[in-house]
């Protein structure tokens, strides 16, 4: 978590994309037959910067985000593979959101770069 | 439907009370008498035609109390895309009057379609809302326009009849047409292209660039009108299935900001977006140049369309799009926040920040040519 925390914030492009958004989101990986608990990435996100950064199995641990992006394993593998597009992935039901879709749809350029910096962490599946 | 006289497949539908939104402009026309006559025997109507361009939720919303008294089954969206949205919205909330027009989202089960039904009937050529499940939101306090979309407000029908659009002034015919080609163009360079938005998109190209200046010249041919008329619509098939980008993002902020009429406004920045993009699709913009007619075809596809908006008269500058530079100049941060904003920068096919809006905003206003 604290390299990912690094890698946004050293991320321009996030950083001007997200420069007006306030408001925490909450990842949540779905258990699956790739994956047998559930897990949750808590990110306090504020004007382009990421103020904090948790990771927990247990949803009731982290404080209560604005947002929640859900999806199977399966598909965060293939989100940070960049074979699913984070906002597409909602359209197509791959993904779920609770949180106002209407500001998430002004940052979307945003959710983009947050997506892209994961590909910067090294990562095993 | 499309064609010749398409409108008569009104009378075929089960319509018993019928809402016919439409425009100012149509109202003192006989195209809401055309639409009345194609009713069924029996039917009721009414006409809401207060509608002006590009209309705030305020101004929509005022409409509501005339809709629910008259209680229709069927809206029946006639006009360019600011009727054709406000009838989208309208519908919604009829259908939903607990419902804020912000959830008006993919996300979100709307349950439409309980109580009425919704045709759109397009007298431009043109926005494409008639096949498109979004509608386009004006906020006049926050001089922003939201892009709301839900499969729900797609209408059940688009009945496409070159009468609609055969009286269309000069101004509307080049404005819409170019809307429709910055529709075909971003669908095709999208990142979320595919099988049937390229064979939409290709094919609108076709036949808009095929016929538009023809139009122009002889804009009473109805051939050459039903032509572009279905490639409008075909242009927004094929954007509702891989999203607009760039042009459109710098668009709606210079719509939003300074009232340009939303053609007119894309027209301004699609060869420049073209130009920016071209590395990152080479081949899919190559592609395209191919249609285009040869006597306004250029080595580059950028080149190409600015030959393309010339030869119907488009403004190819700010000055000539009617915006003060000064006044451009003052606005341009919050052209550059307003565009960041759109969904249109992550379906385009090559990522742009806040100095590359700045700079495609900059260049579309001068007399540079991309």
């Amino acid at each position: 978590m604290t390299a990912y925390m690094e890698k946004l914030n050293s991320n321009a492009a996030y950083e001007d994309a997200g420069r007006n958004w306030e408001g925490a989101m909450t990842f949540m990986v779905q258990k699956d037959a790739a994956f047998d608990r559930d897990g949750y990435i808590y990110l306090d996100l504020y004007h382009g910067k990421c103020r904090d950064a948790k990771f927990s199995l247990v949803e009731t641990d982290l404080p209560t985000p604005e947002f929640k992006y859900s999806g199977p394993y399966t598909n965060w593998r293939k989100l940070i593979n960049k074979e699913i597009d984070p906002i597409q992935g909602l359209l197509t039901g791959k993904f779920k959101l609770q949180g106002s879709m209407m500001k998430v749809m002004r940052f979307t350029k945003a959710a983009k770069e947050m997506v892209n910096t994961t590909a910067l962490v090294q990562t095993e599946f | 439907m499309f064609g010749e006289d398409s409108v008569s497949y009104l009378s075929t539908l089960d319509i018993k009370k019928a809402a016919i939104i439409t425009d100012r402009n149509l109202l003192r026309t006989e195209i809401p008498g055309l639409v009345k006559k194609a009713l069924p025997e029996g039917a009721d109507s009414m006409v809401l035609g207060d509608i002006s361009e590009e209309p705030p939720l305020s101004e929509m919303t005022a409409h509501l109390s005339r809709i629910n008294d008259f209680a229709p089954d069927w809206f029946l969206a006639v006009g360019g895309g600011s009727a054709m949205d406000t009838a989208k919205i309208l519908f919604a909330l009829h259908e939903r009057p607990d419902l804020s027009v912000y959830d008006i989202t993919p996300l979100v089960k709307l349950g439409l379609g309980k109580k009425s039904r919704l045709v759109a009937i397009p007298t431009t050529s043109g926005t494409g809302s008639e096949c498109t499940w979004a509608a386009m939101l004006t906020v006049e306090d926050e001089k922003r326009k939201h892009e709301l979309a839900s499969p729900e407000i797609m209408p059940r029908y688009a009945i496409l009849d070159p009468a609609f659009v055969v009286s269309l002034p000069p101004e509307q015919t080049r404005n819409t047409a170019s809307d429709a080609i910055a529709h075909s163009v971003e669908a095709y360079g999208s990142s979320w292209h595919n099988a049937f938005s390229d064979a939409m998109a290709e094919k609108a190209l076709e036949l808009i660039l095929g016929g538009i200046t023809g139009v122009m010249g002889d804009p009473k041919n109805l051939e050459l009108r039903n032509q572009v008329h279905v490639g409008a619509s075909m242009a927004g098939l094929a954007f509702s299935n891989s999203q607009i980008g760039l042009v459109h993002a710098l668009g709606h902020a210079l719509g939003a900001q300074f009232k340009t009429p939303h053609g007119k406004a894309v027209a301004l920045f699609l060869p420049h977006v073209v130009a920016y993009n071209y590395d990152a699709c080479p081949e899919r913009y190559d592609r395209l140049n191919r249609i285009v007619p040869e006597q306004l075809r250029e080595a580059s596809f950028s080149e190409s369309l600015e030959n393309i908006l010339e030869a119907i008269g488009q403004a190819r500058n700010g000055i000539e799009a009617g915006i003060a530079e000064a006044e451009y100049e003052a606005n341009l941060d919050n052209l550059v926040e307003l565009a960041s904003e759109s969904t249109g920068m992550v379906t385009n096919p090559k990522d742009a920040g806040s100095p590359e809006l700045r700079s495609l905003f900059m260049r579309a206003f001068s007399e540079e040519r991309p």
